[in-house]
């Protein structure tokens, strides 16, 4: 079902007022919505909110064989599923042009950029390897699902961790966690999603993290991936109105500042968590 | 995964011969494919070809995708399995090709004025018969060539190129090879604004380099502009041309009101 | 999540004004952007070229204003009426005028009204009100009429029609109002591009051959065995019978011949872009019977292009 297009008034509304850089909830052009972190009693359990957008990501851990072709290296995988729950607009069925989105983002900037080390998830060479995988359901959408499910899963993989294994020749053991701590993954880097709408009205500059009914007037989208590091992992704009070349530059800069503040935020709540947690070994 | 072959050797010369800047040959075909199409094209750049079909505007097949005000743009892409050198089957169904048809549709929606056929649909079906990177790229040229071919009214050409970062050289319109080796990035720009349809890149790039391969991928888009515009008012030509040739002699009866 | 908004920039697309309107525009200076249509040479451009500065000239079909820039936005001849300038494209789908005869395919049958292929950008419609009904051309259409649509057309019907009128979404209105409208019968179809069939005096046209030519300004020929004028217009007006039968008369060989031959030439002269009027198709009849052509061989590349060379010259 297409949903039923916002009417002319309300259109002309929202318009005049980015104009003047305001956005019908208050914000800056370019301020995120309060992201919050909340962690559930598991590793590795995290439901991410930005507004009342809530995605929950989950990560859990197997023993498998490998493929032959890659012995060495460990297997990520991901599933993501919009629900018909999370708005009306979505079908249980047939994926949707923005669930394909998702999922493709998803990959590029979880599993493509090599966020995990693969090869630490290697037990014994072309026998045993961790398999991870990671689950997102996207509970409710009020626009911008792509950043708050990139953040969840990634959270999700900092936030996790895996029982020890021990190998002696061709024997190999798993300590409970009740035995011996179990490890965190160990990542090469943490890519922050962000997404721009920006408008066919060239005179409205291009805001950040837009709500639902930004994201459904926009003229299009721009998504671009990077760590605290200026490395850029994606840049995705995949059509829409054309935007002038210094355009586009400006929002990766003012990327590249919020993700120095993004990964900020993570870390603190890492942290706090992490000192929440009592883990007894005996 | 590093190849053994060199992306960039010490003479600056890249695996196929060519130098940092230089763009693999493009031959573009603009003949009517016979499958009663409207437009099509068929253009290679070196060795990736594709074939676009296009259809439209026409009657909606189903009634509930038009809109009252514009045309609804159908995007189809078949990648054939023998394409690549690994012969692999890619169904509809697969997420990739939904992605890049998702991706060209998006990308042509503000480009084609859609609001000259309200209610009807256009139809642009993509075959890709060889690939050896630049698979985007050649999407986008194609389909705008064969847009203009079916006189359906555009703002501007798309063109996009490929560009990727060795170490801290930049290189144009990669081939399948460098694409697996090298950060790459695809731009479509539209050359009377140098404005930006299309960025994309998936591979991890500095902020710095990224900047400089962005520039420099939409200074190539005016050169494949170039191209398919000599391609495109060529064809044209020969089209009026042969209209002339006749039209006016024996058209003592026709009544032009033109 | 990506919900489009088209451009909205030129809400009077589609406007295009008399040329009585531009007036005003008339002590511009003259000579500036003459150069883009000298006269005689025909300029082609490109989407996206830069035509003429919309302060001096008004845009038409083809062309969009940005930024006070005339610009074009298909490829085709640049035409210019005084202070219009509209851009030809020279490939496009049938844009329908009201007036004009076209061929088309009935493609669905709804309630009071059918559904027509004609070619364009739409289907176009043919009200139940808009045909000749049995019994009489002036007659009011009865609730039987309604149920027994399917019995004048039916899906598949190629029909002959003239353009009446436009809906308020741009569909165009067709009529058979007449009595050489109507279901089509004894021969076959032959799609070329629209822009080869120029507006003429007649399009319906007899060859000496036998063979009767409906050329349909949509691109879509009638090419059949010839009824004379009498025949076709009935004794008493109006015959339904003859006018919705589905059954072809007899043909015999010969004229089967001709009509394959005149289709063979119509398509060698379509792929060459030669616009189609009753004295090309003359002139090609004969040359082919004069080379003693066979039918078939005609399709063949060399006979095809010295049939065009042979009628370029002769033209």
């Amino acid at each position: 079902m297409r949903p039923p297009s916002p009417s002319i008034p309300e259109k002309e509304f929202l318009f005049t007022a980015l104009k003047q850089s305001l956005r019908l909830d208050g914000r800056q052009p370019l301020e995120q919505r309060q992201v919050e972190l909340n962690f559930g009693p598991e590793l590795g359990w995290v439901e991410c909110a930005q507004g009342k957008t809530r995605v929950l990501a989950h990560v859990d851990a197997k023993m498998v064989k490998p493929p032959p072709e890659r012995p060495f290296e460990g297997i990520i995988s991901i599933h993501s599923e919009i629900s018909p729950m999370a708005s009306s607009e979505y079908e249980s069925g047939r994926p949707s042009e923005e669930e394909v989105t998702i999922t493709r983002m998803l990959d590029k900037v979880i599993r493509r950029s090599d966020t995990v080390d693969k090869e630490s998830l290697c037990i014994l060479a072309g026998q045993r390897v961790w398999h991870l995988r990671l689950t997102i359901h996207c509970l409710a959408d009020s626009g911008n699902m792509l950043d708050c499910a990139c953040l969840a899963g990634l959270v999700a993989l900092k936030h996790f961790r895996r029982p020890e294994v021990e190998v002696i020749g061709e024997e190999v053991t798993v300590h409970l966690p009740t035995s011996r701590a179990p490890l965190p993954l160990s990542l090469h880097h943490t890519p922050y999603c962000f997404t721009f709408a920006f408008f066919p009205d060239t005179s409205i500059p291009p805001v950040l993290d837009p709500n639902l009914l930004e994201q459904r007037l926009s003229g299009g989208l721009i998504s671009i991936a990077l760590n605290a590091q200026r490395e850029l992992c994606v840049v995705q704009k995949s059509g829409g109105v054309p935007l002038v070349p210094d355009d586009v530059l400006k929002i990766v800069d003012v990327a590249v500042n919020r993700a120095k503040e993004l990964d900020a935020l993570v870390e603190s709540r890492l942290k706090e968590d992490w000192a929440g947690r009592k883990i007894e070994v005996i | 995964m590093s190849s053994r072959i060199e992306i960039l050797n010490a003479g600056g010369y890249r695996s196929d011969g060519r130098r940092q800047y230089e763009l693999r040959t493009i031959s573009i075909d603009l003949s009517p494919r016979g499958s009663g199409a409207d437009g099509s094209a068929t253009l290679s750049h070196g060795l990736t070809q594709v074939s676009v079909c296009v259809f439209g505007p026409r009657e909606a097949k189903m009634r509930s995708q038009t809109f009252h005000d514009r045309a609804n743009i159908n995007v189809e892409i078949g990648i054939a399995a023998f394409s690549s050198s690994e012969r692999r089957k890619r169904g509809r169904g697969d997420k990739r090709v939904l992605e890049l048809s998702h991706t060209l549709k998006a990308t042509f929606e503000p480009v084609i004025q859609t609001s000259l056929y309200p209610r009807s649909q256009i139809d642009i079906y993509i075959q890709v018969l060889q690939q050896d990177g630049g698979l985007l790229q050649a999407c986008v040229n194609a389909t705008t060539l064969a847009l203009i071919n079916a006189g359906i009214p555009l703002y501007d050409f798309v063109c996009a190129v490929t560009g990727g970062v060795h170490s801290t050289s930049p290189l144009l319109d990669l081939t399948l090879l460098e694409e697996n080796d090298l950060p790459n990035v695809t731009v479509a720009v539209m050359p009377r604004t140098g404005k930006v349809a299309l960025v994309t890149m998936e591979t991890r790039l500095h902020v710095d380099r990224f900047e400089e391969i962005f520039r420099l991928a939409g200074e190539a888009g005016k050169v494949i502009h170039g191209e398919m515009k000599r391609a495109v008012k060529e064809r044209t030509q020969d089209l009026v041309n042969a209209m002339q040739s006749v039209g006016k002699a024996a058209g003592t009866e026709v009544v032009d009101e033109y | 999540m990506i919900e489009f908004t088209s451009f909205r920039q030129h809400p009077d697309n589609f406007s295009v004004k008399h040329p009585e309107d531009v007036d005003m525009d008339m002590d511009m200076d003259e000579d500036e952007d003459e150069d883009f249509l000298q006269a005689g040479s025909s300029k082609i451009t490109y989407p996206g070229e830069y035509l003429t500065s919309s302060q001096a000239f008004m845009r038409g079909h083809g062309t969009y204003v940005d930024n006070e820039d005339v610009i074009a936005s298909v490829s085709g001849t640049v035409e210019r009426v005084n202070k219009l300038v509209t851009v030809r494209a020279v490939r496009t789908r049938y844009n329908p005028e009201v007036g004009d005869l076209v061929v088309g395919r009935i493609t669905e049958v709804q309630p009071r009204r059918w559904k027509v292929e004609a070619n364009s950008r739409q289907d176009a419609v043919l009200m139940l009100s808009s045909v000749n009904l049995p019994g009489g051309v002036q007659r009011r259409k009865l609730e039987s009429d309604e149920l027994q649509m399917r019995t004048f057309f039916e899906e598949g019907d190629l029909l002959v029609a003239e353009v009446q009128a436009f809906f308020s979404d741009g569909t165009m209105s067709l009529h058979t109002r007449s009595l050489s409208y109507g279901k089509l019968r004894n021969g076959q179809l032959v799609a070329v591009p629209p822009i080869l069939v120029r507006r003429l005096k007649s399009h319906f046209i007899s060859l000496p051959c036998g063979v009767d030519l409906i050329l349909g300004l949509n691109g879509y020929i009638w090419v059949s065995k010839h009824v004379k004028e009498s025949d076709r217009e009935g004794e008493e007006g109006f015959d339904a019978e003859a006018v919705y039968s589905n059954r072809n008369d007899d043909i015999d060989d010969s004229t089967r011949m001709a009509i394959s031959r005149v289709t063979n030439l119509i398509l060698v002269l379509a792929s060459h872009s030669v616009p189609l009027t009753d004295a090309v198709l003359l002139d090609a009849y004969e040359w082919s019977i004069e080379q003693d052509a066979h039918i078939k061989d005609l399709l063949q590349d060399e006979i095809g292009e010295a049939l065009v060379t042979s009628i370029i010259s002769r033209g």
